[in-house]
């Protein structure tokens, strides 16, 4: 599911030039956040609630999930002022 | 055409630090710790000393053979002596006079039953550092076992619903009141649904520990150990406080202020609605539940009657 740039490793460890171990949580995800870039106003409330803070910031315009970390929770899309965070099923992609 | 772009949310003005945790890191979907604990640092600067115990924490905090998940400094101790452990390491940095902030970050079973008595110790000798509890209610990291704030009828593996038993039968012990009775120079409650308020307790915290000892009750509801979906996360936390089931307070010195007021209360049966560990209550249980509630946020709304001028009970033979 992930792009695969940062587990080069099987497991979440690391070599000694990484400091910091990375789990591929990407891959627990069943469902997927869509940001509908028309909805969203940019308040940043998924941005806020995001327990893994994964929501970035593009241009000033809306905001993005880094799928290769995104659980698939949901907190965005319920909290979504506007509705415009759908989550959709992962075996659709 | 695209949408009318709003402001901000000034939640993340907060944010002035560097997030100092990987990104993968071991906590379920929907954690409310996860999110706990990822803000504390971005608030309050990197430069913090984490200490802990084992928890649900402990497992991200304190790393796996000789890697971390973390640029923190951390430091794992035992449950029986949490605060202890906190006392001396602020020591050390008083003492070799180093500027850095001693953060002992617990669960609600070392703060409520197994560390309590040097968690008050602590705050009795006014222990310069910050004590963090994260409220799930329960031991979520070792099954889901019955600790001192779970609610009443709230069922676990301990006090499970069975033909005889439905849930624990006994009220929950209001932790963030007793603290605030130590006339620490700050105590409060925060939860998640509400981050410019944990944000602003968090750096009122920071200041107070310069004075001596500070408490945070931060109510972390536990998608995995409540059964509740992950997304209901913030959800669960907002009608906590819109029930006052988890009302949002501060005591400066003992003074107890409210920092949110809920002006028309829900009935409890909103809160317990999405959880399924409430799943069983009757109209009967739920009226104990809400009477234990109104029980407590009267005592609150007594204490924060100091906030203005000291009224002496009225004497029992008048």
């Amino acid at each position: 599911m992930s792009s695969n740039k940062y587990f080069k490793h099987e497991g979440p460890w690391s070599d000694a030039n990484d400091p910091l171990m990375v789990s591929d949580t990407g891959d627990w995800r069943t469902k997927r956040p869509i940001v509908d870039k028309e909805k969203c106003i940019f308040c940043g409330f998924c941005a806020m609630y995001c327990p893994i803070q994964v929501m970035e910031m593009v241009e000033a315009s809306h905001f993005t999930p880094d799928l290769d970390f995104c659980k698939g929770c949901g907190i965005c899309a319920k909290e979504c002022p506007k509705n415009a965070i759908s989550m959709e099923p992962e075996g659709d992609f | 055409m695209a949408a009318k772009k709003g402001k901000l949310t000034k939640v993340l003005d907060h944010l002035k630090h560097e997030d100092p945790f990987s990104k993968g890191v071991a906590f379920c979907p929907g954690c409310g710790l996860e999110l706990l604990l990822r803000f504390i640092p971005q608030v309050m600067g990197n430069d913090i000393v984490i200490t802990g115990t084992p928890s649900c924490s402990a497992p991200v905090l304190l790393g796996q053979n000789n890697q971390s998940w973390h640029k923190l400094s951390y430091f794992g101790t035992l449950m029986t002596g949490a605060a202890a452990n906190a006392t001396g390491l602020a020591r050390y940095y008083r003492k070799a006079g180093i500027d850095n902030t001693v953060v002992c970050f617990n669960g609600d079973g070392t703060a409520a039953d197994i560390g309590f008595g040097n968690l008050s110790g602590a705050a009795e000798r006014n222990e310069p550092f910050i004590y963090i509890c994260y409220d799930n209610e329960g031991y979520m990291n070792t099954g889901i076992q019955k600790s001192g704030t779970t609610p009443f009828g709230a069922t676990t593996t301990t006090t499970p619903k069975g033909s005889v038993h439905k849930g624990k039968n006994l009220r929950r012990m209001n932790l963030a009141l007793k603290m605030a009775m130590h006339k620490i120079p700050y105590a409060a409650t925060a939860t998640l649904s509400d981050l410019d308020d944990l944000a602003k307790k968090l750096l009122k915290a920071k200041e107070a520990k310069e004075r001596g000892f500070a408490f945070l009750h931060v109510f972390a509801p536990c998608t995995t150990g409540w059964g509740y979906a992950p997304e209901n996360t913030i959800e669960v936390c907002r009608r906590a406080v819109k029930t006052n089931y988890f009302p949002l307070w501060e005591a400066v010195d003992g003074k107890i202020r409210m920092t949110k007021t809920v002006k028309k209360p829900k009935p409890v049966k909103t809160y317990t609605e999405l959880i399924k560990k409430f799943a069983h209550l009757t109209e009967e249980d739920h009226q104990i539940l809400q009477d234990d509630i109104d029980y407590e946020f009267c005592i609150l709304g007594g204490l924060s009657v100091l906030e203005g001028e000291c009224q002496l009970p009225v004497s029992a033979q008048d």
